[in-house]
C-alpha cells in the first residue's frame, strides 16, 4: 500500500511510541504527542501499537492513494475527507486507488494520527521509527515530510489486518460499520490536566501552589514538540537553590527562573536544571498533545499511586480493545 | 540507631515510568564513581521491563514499562515505585564494597582559534593571556564526563581551570557549526548538532561527537575522562574525512 503527500500541513512527521533506550545519551524520546491517538489508529487495523503513524499538525494537508490502501486515524487535528466524502475516525477505511485525501478543520484539537495496514516502512533508527528532527534521525531521512514524498506501508502485515482489508476491500471507499471510540477512555473535562507533586514541589510559595492547581493557564505561541509554555499567575520561588540539571521527562513542568512554567512534551530534552513544580499524570498526556496556543488548561492534583493505577486501567482498556477487534477478526 | 554512615541514598518517584536515585548533593568526583559503579551493577542485572538509566550530576534516573514491573513476579512492591524502589534499594546493598569502574581516556583533536573558535581571543583578552597561553591551559588538563545531556551526545564536563573559566556571551548564537569546543563558566563542552548556544567558543574537532549510525552514538559518556589535543588546520581537514 502506498501513498503520496501532495501537501504536508504545518507540520507532519513520522512518529510511533518513542525512543526509550538512549536517554543516557540525550537522545530524547520524542514519538507521538498523542500517544493513545497514535495506539488507537493502529490498534482497529490490527497493527501493533508501536506501528509508525504520520502525525499531522492541525488541517490543510493532502496526500494521494498511490494503491488501494486501508488506513484509519485518529486524533483532533482535522477531519478526513475522500472526495468529499467524511471518513469516520477510528476504524478502519479502505480506500481506492487514485483517490485523494483532505485534512479539513472541524475538530477542536491539533493532531491527527494516520495508520496504515502494517504501519509505515520507515528505517528503524535507535529503537525507533519516529522523527527527531533537530538530530536528523528517524522517519524520513530525519526530517518532516515534504510534498512529493512517497509512503509505503511495511510488506508483513497480520493475519487480523489482513482479514480486516478482506471485509472492507470493494471498488469504492468503505469503512467498517463498527469503531474503537478513544473518548471513552478519556475524562469529559479534557481541560483539566491531572498531575503529582513534582520533586521540588515545596521550593515554591504556598500562594503559587494554591494559584497552581485553581487558575488557569494558557498555552502560548512558542509551544512545539518539544515544550507548551503556560501562561497564568507567575509561579513565586521559597526556596532559591539551584539545582543542579538531572533527568526530565515528558509530563514534567518546569518553574523557569522568571516563574514561567514549561510543560515538557515528546522531544524535550532528557535533563534539565529548573526546578519541577510536578508530573503531569501519563493518562492526561494525550490531551496535553492536543492543546493549541491560546487553549486554557487548568491542574488538578493527585497522588502517585493513582497516577500508576490510571496508567495500568488505561493499559488494561487498550488490551480490552485490541482483543475486542482480534477476536472479530480470528 | 545507625552507628555508622551510610552513603546517601535516597530514591524519589519522577513519572509512572522512572525513578530518579539522589546520590547526594554537590558536584564531586567520589559522588561521580558511586553512580558509575552503581549504574554499571544496574546495567549488568536490569529489572523486568527496563529501558535505560540517565546519570547526571547527583542522581541516577532509571526508566520502565511499568506494565512489566507490574506483571513481574520477582520483584516486591504494592506498586510499581515501590517494586522498582527495592529492586533498586536491594542492588545498592550488593554494590557496598563499591567496585571501580574503570574510566576511559578519550583524547579529543581541536583545531583552536580561527574561523573555528571565533571567541579565543576574546576568552584570551578577558584573562589577559595570550590565545596560545588559552590554548594551553586548555589541552593540560584532563576532564571527567558528569553527564550527557542538552542535545543527543553533549558531555558536561568539569574540571578545567579557573584561569579560563568565562561567563557565557550575554546574546548567544542562533547557531554553532557541530563540533564546536566551548567554555561557560567552569565547564567546558563540544556542540554535537549545530544548534543556538551561548558557551565561548575556542576551537572546533572534526570528530563526530553524535552518529547514530554508531552503537554508542555518543561519542563520549558520563565517567569518561578527556584530554583535548591542538591540531592545525590541515589536520582538521584530513580528520574530517
Amino acid at each position: 500500500m502506498r501513498i503520496s503527500i501532495i501537501k504536508p500541513g504545518i507540520m507532519a512527521t513520522i512518529q510511533d511510541m518513542g525512543r526509550n533506550a538512549y536517554l543516557s545519551q540525550a537522545v530524547p524520546i520524542s514519538g507521538a504527542m498523542d500517544m493513545l491517538s497514535a495506539r488507537i489508529a493502529n490498534i482497529c487495523l490490527g497493527n501493533d501499537d508501536n506501528a509508525a503513524v504520520i502525525e499531522f499538525t492541525y488541517a490543510g494537508a493532502e496526500f494521494g492513494a498511490a494503491t488501494d490502501v486501508m488506513l484509519s486515524y485518529a486524533g483532533s487535528g482535522a477531519v478526513l475527507k475522500c472526495d468529499d466524502k467524511i471518513l469516520p475516525a477510528e476504524r478502519p477505511v479502505f480506500i481506492p486507488k487514485g483517490s485523494s485525501i483532505k485534512l479539513m478543520n472541524g475538530q477542536a484539537g491539533s493532531r491527527t494520527y494516520v495508520a496504515v495496514a502494517g504501519g509505515w516502512d520507515v528505517p528503524m533508527v535507535l529503537g525507533s521509527r519516529g522523527t527527531y528532527i533537530a538530530a536528523g534521525i528517524g522517519g524520513v531521512d530525519g526530517r518532516a515530510l515534504l510534498p512529493g514524498d512517497i509512503l509505503s506501508s511495511c510488506v508483513d502485515i497480520s493475519t487480523i489486518s489482513q482479514r480486516i482489508f478482506n471485509s472492507l476491500r470493494v471498488d469504492a471507499t468503505h469503512h467498517a460499520g463498527w469503531s474503537l471510540r478513544s473518548d471513552t477512555l478519556l475524562p469529559d473535562n479534557r481541560k483539566m490536566i491531572r498531575v503529582v507533586p513534582g520533586p521540588e514541589f515545596t521550593w515554591f510559595e504556598g500562594n503559587s501552589l494554591i494559584d497552581f492547581l485553581s487558575t488557569p493557564y494558557t498555552l502560548s505561541l512558542q509551544s512545539n514538540r518539544m515544550g507548551c509554555h503556560l501562561e497564568g499567575a507567575k509561579i513565586g520561588h521559597l526556596v532559591k537553590k539551584e539545582l543542579l540539571s538531572t533527568a526530565v521527562t515528558p509530563g514534567t513542568i518546569q518553574v523557569t527562573g522568571g516563574g514561567g512554567m514549561i510543560l515538557l512534551m515528546a522531544d524535550c530534552q532528557t535533563t534539565g536544571g529548573y526546578p519541577r513544580i510536578a508530573q503531569v499524570a501519563a493518562v492526561d498526556m494525550p490531551l496535553c498533545g492536543q492543546l493549541k496556543p491560546g487553549d486554557s488548561i487548568y491542574f488538578t492534583g493527585i497522588s502517585r499511586r493513582e497516577a500508576e493505577m490510571l496508567y495500568i486501567e488505561r493499559e488494561n482498556n487498550l488490551d480490552t480493545l485490541r482483543h475486542a477487534v482480534k477476536h472479530k477478526f480470528l | 540507631m545507625q552507628t555508622r554512615a551510610e552513603p546517601y541514598f535516597k530514591i524519589y518517584s519522577l513519572s509512572e515510568s522512572a525513578v530518579t536515585i539522589e546520590f547526594g548533593n554537590e558536584i564531586s568526583e567520589d559522588i561521580l564513581q558511586r553512580i558509575s559503579s552503581f549504574n554499571k551493577r544496574l546495567l549488568e542485572q536490569s529489572l523486568p521491563g527496563f529501558y535505560s538509566s540517565v546519570p547526571a550530576y547527583t542522581t541516577l534516573s532509571v526508566f520502565f514499562d511499568p506494565s512489566q514491573v507490574a506483571a513481574s513476579n520477582t520483584l516486591t512492591g504494592a506498586d510499581c515505585f515501590e517494586k522498582v524502589s527495592q529492586y533498586l534499594t536491594s542492588l545498592k546493598d550488593k554494590v557496598q564494597d563499591s567496585l571501580t569502574v574503570a574510566a576511559p581516556m578519550i583524547t579529543i583533536p581541536v583545531c583552536y582559534g580561527g574561523g573555528f573558535g571565533m571567541d579565543l581571543d576574546e576568552v584570551a583578552e578577558i584573562h589577559q593571556l595570550t590565545a596560545q597561553q588559552v590554548i594551553d591551559i586548555h589541552t593540560k588538563n584532563v576532564y571527567k564526563v558528569y553527564m550527557i545531556g542538552f542535545v543527543p551526545g553533549f558531555a558536561y564536563m568539569g574540571g578545567m581551570y579557573e584561569q579560563i573559566a568565562t561567563p557565557r556571551k550575554a546574546t548567544p548564537r542562533k547557531t554553532i557549526p557541530a563540533g564546536s569546543v566551548g567554555i561557560a563558566g567552569k565547564q567546558t563542552g563540544i556542540y554535537p548538532l549545530a544548534t543556538p548556544g551561548g558557551w565561548q567558543i575556542i576551537g572546533r574537532t572534526p570528530l563526530k561527537m553524535f552518529d547514530a549510525g554508531r552503537e554508542q552514538p555518543s561519542l563520549l559518556k558520563a565517567g569518561d575522562n578527556v584530554v583535548f589535543k591542538a591540531i592545525g588546520s590541515e589536520e582538521f581537514e584530513y580528520l574530517s574525512h
